[in-house]
């Protein structure tokens, strides 16, 4: 049976997650996935009738239940040093990270 | 030769003025901070960090989109936007996907030729900001104090035709976000950012061509230079046979120019789903009411209106309508003067709006009030004090703070109307200035205005202009 | 008998009668955990020595100069005569998913090795609030992918304290381990698919998954935001209703956590069964799943003594005047873990998106040319296998092409497991029971390294705790007995949306009908020399 997840699929995968792998992880990691969707494929069976609606949460919430909106009150963070100072490099109170090169149009 | 006509969308990101940000209780504005000083653990996007929606927010984004005549939709979703950008924190953005707050919308733009073209809004929906990157020295320094700032995206259909007409929407627009209240809308702090969707066809077709977008246009006049310019490089790659590609172009402000930067083709998937960490997003019809009805009548209305029930010229109304301050206060003032709209409009275009300039404040600022700019005037029309005077006036009382009367009253600025007290300041100008005079009488009639500024200036400036001017005329004459 | 036999409410309720010591406490318990967990999970360890095979290791971070602080300002109170929270003096465990502030939250991963949390979680701060005493950060499978605690970056993995060649279950093993072996009284977990339920069936303790927004998410480092529900572990169930009462309730810095009134669960522990309608399910008397090979549904039948201790339980519930109803259709349990593969996997690639090295946690050492590179080999040297493979598997079925087909039909299978559970507990339905009772796991604790690779026989495990996540309803595990080879065998009780109190009513009369039963007088293995 053709595998569901190809290699160049694959790759578009690990693009996509920002990955890098080495071949021999790629093939383990792209061959366990296929293992996995067989599982998945169960999903296509269900006899799912049109009046199904889509579940983003399992409980239902109504306006008692349902926490309320934001007061558009400033609440100022005590600590926001400590926050920057989580960052593996900072600078002058910036973040840095390397560059994404652009490319000039003739 | 072929005739190309420019086919023009634009997708506009408007911050909203909340105090807070749309998830977190951060400020909104913080333009003048230092970096990552306005952050908190859900805006600095910390590992278990959950957003709570702002409902100033939610409020701000549905009198906008019932400004742009969309429905508002009583039922909302956020969804997750993922890509990977160091000033996206989460690694995902939370916006509106497929059944977002507004829905279709339009703005009636009025054109230079006096046709009215309705540009269709395809997208309005609520988001977050990222944050801001600078560039130097080959690394990006990230700061995320603008992170979940509240924004709009709004964005138009294929609807403008040249790079003039995008940025009168833009000017419209900005308008718009001030007169109801939900914005600035200042382009140069980032309070309104636009993209432009450009390409180009034969002038009568019908058919949608690839388009590029042009990103990093910071002014109206940045927008109008970069359409142009991309709008040319077009024109002239398809004559040459070339074909247009999908590309985002970047705007080079202080060189004039355009950089390619990615092209679509490598689009990121953005695998859009609902975000499970916020409920949908439901309003009930009483709250939507309550929202129309503190949409207040809109610039363009108002403008029409001007026009049809004071008997305006567009030139005055579009400017009356400018800002909603001016439009409220030139209104105020023709309610209480009951004369002609025309009188006060002339004399707010004239003198009103250069005190707004230079003091630097709306006219809702203004201690010079509707009543007090209504007294001037009738004073004025009533000949108490001349024209001049009056409009000294204006920025006296505005100092001061006291009513028009009680100035006049104090510094005796009324006019002198009175013959004999003028025949004698006259004569004593004319025994003053021989010379002048003769030359008058040899024909020199132009030196009239000059006899008037003598005697205006022996009178210190309250002379009666109108019965100056005949009196003098008389005198030099060798009558009376 | 040490302190640490006691209860956490007979804890607490010495200490606010100012009859112990706080100080006291904690000093048991950090003598207790000298004695049974040895080195605690840490990066880059290498071959596990003997001696590391007879310890716990629950923990990854211990903390007790914060605990011996709080332990000491709860006695300064007392002393005082000031009114202290109802936790006061209890050693608890705090699974490292959740932020502390000051402390490492690592989510057992290298990617977060590094990061201490500038902010608490609201859980944790509630239960600090109470009184509890904190000592430490514990062990689970990284990012919570996992039943077995082994995927874990900080090795050596937690054992089982009932047996130390087997897992404590996972992904809370960490949690469950602890208090099995009692270092702690209470410990804080995550449910995303069964990780409370199933550890605490493998080891012996109670745990349960409260309501899907009973218990605010803030702070706890999401997998799954609409399955992750934050519980609590403890070796009784009064203990786990005290830790509850705590925590629950409305957090404005979570959108999902329900305003929904919380019932004063200690009082109605005591109210009995009587004429409560208990509810059977064969459903949940076997595992289904795809052959490997054919891809055919393939029907198992749980072992006996895990049905045998499940039906036992029926009965005795039956003796205490519930009304056992037999039978009762929950058709769609068989779509719970294919649905969640999918479901799970969609959240957590976007959940994991944040790990990049721009602004916490761990950025690449080595060499990189661009942005996109730092990206690229951070990602690929901080996480493990399992997130790799849950992330990818996102991806998959979340990508524009697919999705429509995999995560849209997946949450719509979610509906159709969450009518079951409709179905079962509507009172004007043909069941109509207040609980359903089912075993927790399929198989008592496996030996370590057995199944852990094998990702699909490891998931499906978990079929019998996963659609109570999809339906958002709560689950508890209680000790149910003890199999031939001495293993804790769990039962699950089953209830609709916040119906904890049922749960816990329950739960409790079956505790005290089988108080003087032999198999509760089996101890883990750790603690027999003691």
């Amino acid at each position: 049976m053709m595998d569901e997840i190809t290699t160049e699929l694959f790759e578009h995968l690990v693009e996509l997650a920002a990955f890098a792998f080495n071949p021999e992880e790629a093939e383990y990691l792209r061959r366990e996935l296929n293992q996995q969707l067989k599982a998945v494929r169960q999903l296509e069976a269900v006899p799912l009738d049109e009046s199904i609606p889509p579940a983003s949460h399992g409980v239902t919430y109504n306006s008692e239940t349902k926490p309320e909106l934001r007061e558009d009150v400033w609440e100022p963070c005590d600590n926001p040093d400590e926050i920057l100072g989580q960052a593996p490099q900072v600078e002058d109170g910036y973040i840095v990270v390397p560059d994404i090169p652009h490319t000039k149009l003739d | 030769m072929t005739d190309y006509e420019a086919v023009i969308g634009l997708e506009t990101h408007i911050q909203l003025n909340t105090t807070t940000k749309i998830f977190c209780g951060c400020k909104a504005d913080s333009w003048e901070e230092p970096p990552n000083t306005n952050i908190c653990p859900v805006c600095a996007g910390l590992p278990g960090v959950l957003p709570v929606l702002n409902k100033a927010a939610v409020r701000k984004g549905a009198l906008l989109a019932a400004a742009m005549n969309a429905e508002i939709r009583l039922k909302s979703f956020f969804d997750r936007k993922n890509y990977f950008y160091p000033d996206l924190p989460k690694g995902y953005q939370i916006s509106q996907y497929d059944v977002a707050l507004g829905n279709g919308g339009y703005l009636n733009l009025p054109m230079p030729s006096g046709e009215v073209r309705q540009v269709n809004i395809v997208k309005l929906h609520l988001e977050e900001d990222a944050g801001k990157t600078k560039m130097e020295h080959g690394r990006r320094y990230i700061d995320f104090n603008r992170c979940g700032v509240p924004l709009v995206e709004m964005v138009t259909g294929p609807d403008l035709r040249s790079a003039d007409e995008a940025a009168q929407y833009l000017i419209r627009l900005r308008q718009l976000l001030r007169w109801i209240g939900v914005s600035e809308g200042n382009m140069e702090k980032g309070h309104l950012r636009c993209d432009a969707n450009v390409s180009i066809r034969a002038a009568g077709s019908t058919e949608l061509n690839t388009k590029t977008e042009i990103k990093n246009v910071n002014s109206i006049e940045a927008v109008r230079a970069a359409i142009n310019k991309e709008i040319e490089r077009q024109i002239v790659l398809v004559e040459s046979g070339g074909r247009v590609e999908a590309w985002t172009l970047d705007w080079d402000d202080t060189h004039q120019r355009l950089n390619k930067m990615r092209s679509k083709e490598t689009e990121a998937d953005y695998r859009y789903f609902r975000e499970p960490d916020l409920l949908p997003l439901e309003l009930t019809e009483e709250w939507l009411q309550s929202v129309l009805t503190e949409l207040p009548e809109l610039p363009l209305e108002r403008r029409a209106r001007f026009m049809n029930e004071y008997d305006l010229p567009e030139y005055d109304a579009d400017i009356l309508t400018g800002d909603r301050p001016i439009s409220d206060y030139f209104e105020s003032t023709v309610k209480a003067y009951q004369g002609d709209p025309k009188v006060v409009s002339n004399w707010i275009m004239n003198e009103i709006l250069r005190m707004l300039n230079e003091l630097g404040i709306d006219a809702d600022k203004l201690i010079l009030s509707p009543e007090h700019l209504v007294q001037v005037i009738k004073m004025v029309d009533e000949g108490t004090i001349n024209n001049a005077t009056g409009k000294a006036l204006l920025a006296k009382v505005q100092e001061s703070g006291k009513p028009p009367a009680a100035i006049v009253e104090q510094e005796g600025l009324a006019q002198v109307s009175d013959d004999l007290a003028l025949g004698a300041v006259i004569d004593k100008v004319l025994v003053e200035h021989p010379d002048e005079v003769s030359s008058y009488r040899e024909g020199k009639e132009g030196l009239l205005g000059w006899f008037m500024g003598q005697v205006m200036r022996e009178t210190r400036g309250k002379a009666d202009p109108g019965l100056t001017r005949e009196l003098l005329q008389r005198a030099l004459k060798g009558e009376g | 008998m040490s302190i640490l036999d006691k209860s956490a409410f007979s804890i607490a309720e010495s200490i606010k009668a100012g009859e112990l010591s706080a100080v006291v406490v904690l000093d048991a318990a950090l003598d207790r955990i000298a004695a049974v967990d040895g080195r605690p999970g840490s990066l880059g360890v290498g071959e596990l020595s003997q001696e590391d095979k007879t310890k716990v290791h629950a923990f990854i971070t211990l903390t007790e100069e914060r605990a011996r602080e709080q332990a000491e300002n709860i006695d300064a109170r007392v002393s005082a005569g000031e009114t202290v929270g109802p936790l006061s003096g209890v050693p608890i465990t705090i699974k490292d998913i959740y932020c502390v502030k000051d402390t490492p939250s690592t989510a057992a991963s290298r990617i977060l090795a590094n990061f201490t949390a500038p902010y608490t979680a609201t859980a944790v701060k509630r239960l600090e609030a109470a009184g509890a005493l904190t000592l430490g950060k514990v062990n689970l499978d990284e990012f919570t992918y996992g039943s077995s605690t082994e995927s874990s970056a900080f090795q050596p993995s937690t054992r089982n304290p009932w047996d130390m060649e087997r897992v404590p279950g996972g992904s809370s093993g960490g949690s469950t381990a602890s208090v099995a072996a009692g270092e702690a009284l209470l410990s804080l977990g995550t449910d995303t698919a069964g990780s409370i339920r199933q550890p605490a069936a493998f080891c012996g303790v109670v745990g349960l998954k409260p309501t899907y927004g009973r218990v605010s998410r803030y702070g706890l480092i999401a997998f799954g935001s609409s399955l992750d529900c934050p519980g609590p572990v403890a070796r009784d169930v009064r203990d786990a209703a005290m830790m509850l009462s705590v925590m629950a309730g409305a957090d404005p810095r979570d959108s999902t956590a329900a305003r929904e009134p919380i019932p004063d669960y200690l009082e109605s522990l005591e109210k009995g069964i009587e004429g409560m309608r208990i509810g059977l399910s064969p459903d949940y008397m076997q595992i289904t799943f795809p052959d490997p090979d054919t891809g055919e549904l393939v029907r198992q039948s749980l072992p006996v003594e895990i049905r045998e201790a499940t039906l036992r339980a029926a009965e005795i519930l039956a003796e205490q005047g519930a009304e056992i109803v037999e039978n009762v259709p929950m058709p769609n349990t068989i779509y719970g873990i294919p649905a969640y593969f999918v479901v799970s996997r969609v959240e957590a690639a976007s959940n994991l998106h944040r790990y990049d090295g721009v602004k916490y946690g761990c950025r690449t050492n080595s060499e990189f040319r661009n942005l996109r590179e730092m990206y690229r080999k951070t990602r690929a040297e901080g996480f493990g296998l399992q997130p790799k493979l849950r992330i990818l598997m996102g991806m998959y079925v979340s990508a524009a092409q697919y999705s429509e087909e995999y995560y849209q039909r997946a949450l719509r299978v979610r509906s159709l497991i969450r009518s079951d559970f409709e179905a079962a507990f509507d009172p004007k339905g043909a069941y109509r029971v207040d609980a359903l009772l089912t075993p927790t796991t399929p198989t008592t604790a496996f030996k370590m390294a057995d199944i852990y690779g094998d990702s699909v026989l490891m998931q499906y495990a978990d079929q019998l705790t996963v659609p109570a996540n999809h339906a958002g309803v709560p689950g508890i595990s209680i000790p149910g007995g003890v199999s031939d080879e001495g293993l804790p065998i769990g039962i699950q009780l089953l209830a609709s949306d916040f119906k904890e109190e049922t749960l816990f009513r329950v739960g409790h009369a079956f505790e005290q009908a089988t108080a003087d039963a032999d198999w509760r007088r089996v101890k883990p293995q750790v603690l027999r020399d003691m």
